[in-house]
């Protein structure tokens, strides 16, 4: 796809993202029920979910653009791998904040050293690790290596934020949509959350595109550089 | 006859000022806890609040520095 086209892909997933987050932020505040026993504070629940979601998303996509590009070496799957995993860190210290404005309220404390958080912690670190070691070298192609080897390991950190409330003794519920039973949440409930899952992968990919744009630019721009050198 | 009711109604004001005073001594005393308890049923309320106003923020964030440095490289390529 051309740059041009990018950003018309681009532009048309931001703004049906924008029209979808309006609509998200009125049925979260006016059409979803209030529930039973957290009252109002579980709306955080409609942002929170779709920000991990998001976060996982963009992890699995950069260990699988980062795996291609170990083994066909195109820099365009690296520059994929790159703009995945800054989204990923966006929505990832979304979940970080979201997730303790909820806890104070829920459980009484901002923060606790409870698996499925320590994980998430852990994930976050992991991208930015991502960009700290693609910096750390001399060469870049060999910065580029290393941080498709830190994607790789971070996607296998999902699983274990995710099965890590079954595993362990968690404050975390256990999962209420993805089991093997099928979800149990209310339908508006539901309808809210899986809107705001679609939403926030609308977002993620049409500034994911952008991103993308202004990476194949800036390697066009190296190009004619070097060419001039 | 005149003097006792107009000595039974200034009792009867004394004694409505006596009760008035007291009530709003009481309910300023009271206030701290009713403001206090206010407080704590707005609370998560704030927390939503603030919860959906940094999803504005972050994803606007990041939607605002790619457009700086998508404009930034343009007028690298254009020079």
């Amino acid at each position: 796809m051309s740059t041009a086209g990018m950003r018309r892909g681009g532009t048309a997933l931001v703004v049906l993202g924008l029209l979808g987050l309006i609509a998200l932020y009125w049925m979260a505040f006016f059409w979803v029920s209030t529930e039973v026993n957290q009252g109002v504070v579980q709306r955080i629940f409609y942002v929170h979910v779709p920000a991990a979601w998001t976060s996982f998303l963009a992890i699995g996509f950069a260990a699988l653009a980062s795996g291609m590009y170990l083994w066909l070496r195109d820099d365009r799957l690296d520059r994929a791998a790159l703009c995945a995993i800054e989204g990923g860190l966006v929505f990832a210290t979304l979940v970080l904040t979201t997730g303790p404005l909820w806890g104070k309220i829920a459980w009484g404390t901002y923060w606790t050293w409870e698996p499925r958080l320590t994980l998430t912690l852990l994930l976050w670190f992991i991208f930015v690790g991502y960009f700290m070691v693609r910096n750390s070298t001399e060469d870049p192609e060999k910065g580029k290596r290393f941080a498709a080897v830190v994607a790789i390991v971070g996607a296998m950190d999902i699983p274990f934020i995710h099965l890590s409330v079954i595993w362990f003794r968690s404050l975390h519920p256990e999962p209420v949509v993805a089991k093997p039973d099928g979800p149990t949440l209310p339908g508006d409930m539901l309808a809210t959350l899986l809107f705001g899952v679609l939403v926030f992968s609308l977002l993620f990919f049409g500034l994911f595109l952008f991103r993308y744009a202004v990476e194949g630019l800036r390697a066009e721009a190296d190009l004619r550089a070097r060419s001039v050198a | 006859m005149k003097n006792s009711t107009i000595r039974a109604v200034a009792l009867s004001l004394a004694a409505l000022a006596i009760m008035a005073v007291r009530g709003v001594a009481q309910e300023s005393a009271a206030m701290p806890q009713a403001s206090a308890l206010a407080e704590q049923n707005l609370r998560p309320y704030w927390h939503v609040f603030a919860a959906y106003a940094l999803v504005i923020v972050l994803i606007g964030g990041w939607a605002v520095s790619i457009a700086r440095r998508l404009r930034a490289i343009e007028d690298r390529l254009a020079d």
